[in-house]
């Protein structure tokens, strides 16, 4: 803690690492992102198919990552899920970004009636339990992906809105803010050229994670029920199937939960990448 | 900072959003498919028994005149009685919410105290091993299902190890804390990983920004720095997001109360969904808004605190 | 694998017959976890099984249940006799009966408790002593029971919980419109007639209770029983949690064990797990019919494609992966532990090639598609329907699994407003009329809302109903299940005993095969 690196010894790290880590993520990403779009390439076996006389059988070279309690093998069913499970993250979050930074920057920057109302909207909703929302939502909408994306997309974009807003706020405080004005810049300009990228930092790397979130949000509805619908083989869905053999087949629910930290783990990597690069240079 | 106009200010705004948030609830679960009749009775009923029961609970009304007696009773302090428990609902929020805000509570400081050293250490360290390492380990903790995460803990701490004991809420405060714990970390584990990324994040800015290196030119005490301008500064977007954390933390509590047998508002909140107990949902909803506004308005006095430059 | 499983099916059946013969430890708390809390402890107005599967361990019938579930042995009233015409019920009450307050269980307690039961709109279960016309108190002890016609079912009806016998005084004396309001009050601190009173119940964590001091029946040991001084009924709805709990000897008992864990807790040296017999059947629900809430055309209805499809599950794949090998195929509608059940073996043995054609007859060569509501987060019911999927994908039908609350479900289910449904059944009276007029007679509740409706059973039914002569009953429930199960408005699927698991120091625990659990005879050793 006493160590505080000086400007000319943390320079070298603060330069290398950014690279290593988008690297890092990029190809952790790109790997999985080719995966969902050609899961058939890589999969050894039908995902879908019963084999009754392998049941829950443990890894070996027919099935490296073993079978589930209908015999499917469970390296093709996480294979398969990939593409599920990125289309979970990329679809739960986009709405929500998008409609939510702009919702956000709007609030932070005006102060009317307009925004009051939003700011209440936002409130009700971050106000009420996430995920009783979704799923009450869910609920009536029918279990599947579609809704749940829906279901977060309704709900997901106040998150953003908040960060961007509060970040917004402490922005316009700052002296550049008030440079612009003075310089006679419209509100538009000031917002996407002199706020938005200085205030977005923090919104992308809770993008990232989000993006892993929404991967367990998936999960945790798989567990409700209310997630992906069978036969579709989906990350959290797999883990929830093996949670009656942990005891006895952990490979049920091991490999999909690995699958989950390798991509959260991408998500991160470019998530703090992307900050740092972000990051105003001096 | 705030002053008391403003602090008013906030606590009136909260009655607009329990205004909204009543009448959205109120809708939302009569528009679930199923009826209450239907969840009580299930398969055996008839639709003779069905349409007796929706009668007796009044539900064959308009839904404006149902929603007119609800916030006339709600304004005269009634929030009605539980459909399938046969208990009043204020009775049954009196015994079940303090155990979901010990729970919750018990669950953020558990992710504070977490976090907050570990992303200095990760910020300070950037890029080298104790970074990564620390890194690694909340990512792992952020892509654990919670059900998966309650039961290793539960198999490590709970069944090997003998510390805690295996699910249930015990007797008195001192049990109540003891049998908490582990449901409490297993929530910390996922909420840490999301504070301890964005405190990580924040730092680092703030190491570079202008004033810190204007401090230390001043010659200030690096200690000093740190907690004067870094951690200060840092804070501000962390305390947001741990207010936006609130929300999730309850519903997070949802599946964590279920797999630790905890018998707090999460569970009972989905019950009540899955039994179409309205006036318990309603109750309920407008308690949790209740509290999670509170929560808020305690963030907001905070962050002013923390950064002068938000007063509004 | 399955010889053990065989095998300790008859230990437990033997298991509680055999336990009263040695020497028994007195006291000690039984710790039992449960999948869910009980909701409301009255004998009437209970509906679920949380409630009435441990109702009977509070409230005593006058008539128990033997422990094979198909027969019944004396309870309150010590003896009965029924009237050659057999409209006749005579009851004579054991002498030193008191309630848990002490106060002494007469015969008007009896009457009114009776009375309770069978009026109408008072909770589910009225239909089962709808034969008694009138109840009269001939002395202090005997009580009779006219019969509007003769009733073959009428002993067996004396066994379930809703005519149990409560306290009539301190019900009457309680606040509340009607006998639903009371009951609610009462039941917060019931006065019980049974071996258990409540203690304290703090709902979805704990429910306690403790042996109540004035209960009749004698223990193996010549004092009264029940041996424990008390159960606390955990709720842990995890099953996971539960079993850890339980290996880890926090629990002493814990019930709905998972059927994948079953192996492993068998092998376990400190547990002792039962698989009890059971009257549980699991199916599929088929809506028969002739067209579907959208208006088209069900193919459905099609005797033949039900039977397809019932030909076309391979059940012994499907036991395999839902039960890990511990279920059997069903023989018949009613369950094998059901009385008067017929049949052996599958009631559609596997055969692809005769499904395959039976489609083809039917107008379907190349299939259909269809859909399945199972519950939502159900593991059995969302593995039954990936198993059926699959299977029926040979025969080209295709499977639409939807998922949904079991609220929606039944709005959509008691409507008729569906295609297909997983379902479970398991006897509630230790008689097959309750199965019989649930399952196949259509004018209760249209055969399980498949709209089934079959005059021939309809009738034979009827008149089964006032069938004393045991040999000619025996011979229409043959004739229902013959037709019954050829027509199929079912998917037949298999019957699965009770898994629990309890650790080894427990002893003379019974679940009966209605489900009901019996604490009485429990005691733990040291």
């Amino acid at each position: 803690m006493t160590a505080v690196p000086t400007s000319g010894a943390a320079a070298d790290p603060r330069r290398r690492r950014p690279a290593i880590g988008l690297i890092a993520g990029l190809v952790i990403l790109g790997l999985s992102l080719l995966t969902a779009f050609l899961p058939g390439l890589v999969a050894p076996h039908d995902p879908l198919s019963f084999d009754y006389k392998a049941i829950l059988h443990g890894p070996s070279l027919v099935h490296p990552f073993g079978t589930d309690n209908f015999g499917r093998d469970m390296l093709s069913r996480v294979i398969w899920a990939y593409r599920i499970d990125m289309q979970i993250a990329v679809f739960t979050t986009l709405f929500p970004i998008l409609f939510g930074t702009m919702v956000g920057a709007l609030v932070g920057f005006y102060d009317g009636i307009a925004a009051q109302i939003f700011g209440r909207i936002v409130d009700a909703v971050i106000t009420f339990p996430f995920i009783v929302l979704v799923i009450a939502i869910v609920a009536v909408l029918g279990p599947g992906l579609g809704n749940m994306y829906i279901a977060v997309g309704m709900v997901g974009w106040v998150f953003y809105a908040r960060l961007i807003a509060a970040e917004m706020r402490v922005q316009m405080r700052l002296d550049y803010a008030a440079a612009g004005r003075v310089l006679g810049y419209g509100d538009v300009r000031i917002i996407v050229r002199h706020l938005l990228p200085n205030a977005i930092g923090p919104v992308l790397v809770y993008w990232m994670t989000d993006m892993a979130l929404s991967i367990l949000l998936g999960s945790a509805l798989g567990y409700l029920g209310l997630g992906a619908r069978p036969p579709a083989a989906e990350w959290g869905v797999l883990i929830a199937d093996g949670k009656n053999f942990m005891t006895t087949a952990w490979w049920m629910t091991i490999f999909p939960g690995v699958a989950i930290v390798l991509t959260g783990l991408g998500f991160s990597l470019l998530g703090d990448a992307v900050a740092e690069l972000l990051r105003p240079r001096r | 900072m705030l002053s008391l106009r403003d602090l008013l200010n906030r606590m009136l705004q909260i009655i607009p959003t329990l205004i909204m948030i009543m009448a959205a609830v109120f809708i939302i679960v009569r528009l679930l498919p199923g009826d209450p009749a239907s969840a009580i009775l299930g398969d055996r009923g008839s639709a003779e028994d069905v349409a007796r029961i929706n009668t007796q609970l009044g539900l064959d009304q308009p839904i404006p005149v149902q929603f007119l007696y609800f916030v006339d009773r709600v304004l005269h302090g009634d929030l009605g009685t539980s459909i399938t428990l046969g208990v009043p609902v204020a009775q049954l929020i009196l015994e079940r919410l303090p155990v979901t805000l010990l729970l919750t509570a018990m669950a953020a400081l558990l992710a504070v105290v977490a976090a907050i050293p570990l992303a200095f250490l990760a910020a300070i360290r950037r890029g080298r091993g104790v970074d990564l390492t620390i890194g690694a380990f909340f990512q792992v903790g952020l892509s654990m299902p919670v059900f998966y995460t309650g039961i290793v803990f539960l198999t490590i701490f709970g069944a090997g190890l003998r510390w805690f004991p295996i699910g249930g809420y015990g007797d008195g405060l001192g049990e109540h804390l003891y049998h908490l714990f582990l449901p409490a970390l297993t929530l910390a584990f996922s909420l840490s990983a999301v504070l301890m990324r964005n405190l990580r994040a924040s730092i680092i800015d703030v190491l570079n920004a202008d004033y810190v290196d204007f401090a230390r030119s001043k010659g200030l005490a690096p200690r000093l720095v740190l907690l004067r301008h870094v951690l200060r500064n840092a804070l501000v977007s962390t305390v947001t997001l741990f207010g936006l954390s609130v929300g999730t933390l309850v519903g997070g509590a949802v599946i964590t109360e279920t797999v630790f047998a905890v018998p707090g508002v999460g569970r009972l909140m989905i019950e009540s969904i899955y039994g179409r107990d309205y006036p318990v949902v309603q109750g309920l909803a407008m308690t949790l808004a209740v509290v999670v506004s509170l929560v808020f308005l305690l963030v907001d006095i905070v962050q002013a605190m923390l950064d002068p430059r938000v007063s509004r | 694998m399955k010889r053990i499983i065989k095998a300790s099916i008859l230990a437990a059946l033997f298991a509680s017959a055999s336990s009263t013969a040695m020497a028994v430890e007195r006291g000690g708390i039984l710790h039992y976890g449960r999948y869910a809390d009980s909701i409301f402890l009255d004998p009437v107005f209970a509906d679920s099984n949380v409630d009435i599967w441990i109702l009977t361990n509070l409230y005593d019938t006058l008539l128990l249940p033997t422990d094979d579930g198909k027969g019944v042995r004396p309870g309150l009233a010590s003896a009965w006799q029924l009237s050659p015409d057999s409209k006749t019920v005579t009851l004579t009450l054991r002498d030193g009966l008191f309630f848990s307050d002490g106060s002494p269980i007469t015969a008007e307690d009896v009457k009114w408790s009776l009375d309770r039961a069978r009026k109408p709109g008072n909770g589910l279960w009225g239909p089962d002593v709808e034969s008694i016309d009138t109840i009269t108190i001939a002395d202090p002890k005997t009580i009779v029971l006219a019969l509007k016609h003769p009733d073959p079912a009428i002993l067996a009806s004396l066994t379930v919980y809703n005519t149990a016998v409560v306290p009539e005084k301190i019900l009457e004396a309680l606040p509340g419109a009607n006998d639903e309001e009371k009951a609610k009050v009462f039941s917060r601190h019931p006065v019980v007639s049974g071996p258990f009173m409540l203690d304290s119940w703090s709902r979805g964590t704990v429910m306690k209770l403790v042996a109540n001091p004035h209960y009749w029946q004698k223990g193996s040991d010549g004092k009264p029983l029940p041996y424990l001084d008390g159960i606390d009924f955990e709720i842990i709805p995890d099953d996971a949690t539960r079993i850890l709990k339980l290996q880890a000897g926090e629990l002493d008992g814990a019930e709905l064990i998972p059927f994948p864990r079953v192996a492993e807790l068998q092998a376990d040296p400190k547990l002792d797990l039962k698989l009890f017999p059971s009257t549980r059947t699991s199916y599929i629900t088929v809506s028969v019919r002739p067209q579907l809430s959208v208006g088209s055309p069900n193919p459905l209805s099609n005797d033949k494609v039900r039977q397809a499809l019932n030909f076309a599950v391979d059940k012994d794949a499907l036991v395999q992966i839902v039960t890990h090998g511990i279920g059997t195929p069903t023989s018949s509608f009613l369950s094998s532990a059901t009385a008067l059940h017929v049949g052996k073996g599958a009631v559609f043995p596997f055969d692809l090639a005769k499904a395959k054609t039976l489609l083809t007859e039917a107008g379907y060569p190349n299939g259909f598609a269809t859909s399945i509501f199972v519950l939502a987060g159900s593991q059995d019911e969302n593995t039954i329907a990936a198993a059926l999927q699959q299977m029926w994908a040979a025969i080209g039908v295709k499977l639409d699994i939807q998922q949904v609350d079991n609220a929606t479900r039944v709005a959509h289910y008691n409507k008729g407003d569906f295609s297909m449904r997983v379902g479970f059944w398991t006897d509630d009276t230790p008689d097959p009329s309750e199965a019989a007029s649930y399952m196949a007679y259509y004018p209760h509740i249209q055969s399980l809302h498949t709209g089934w409706k079959n005059d021939e059973v309809d009738r034979l039914f009827t008149q089964s109903q006032s069938e004393i002569d045991p040999v000619a009953r025996a011979a229409e429930y043959a004739q229902i299940q013959k037709i019954y199960n050829a027509t199929a408005p079912l998917i037949f699927l298999y019957e699965t005993p009770y898994a629990v698991a309890l650790r080894k120091p427990v002893k003379g625990f019974n679940q009966i095969p209605l489900g009901i659990n019996i604490f009485v005879g429990v005691s733990l050793e040291k």
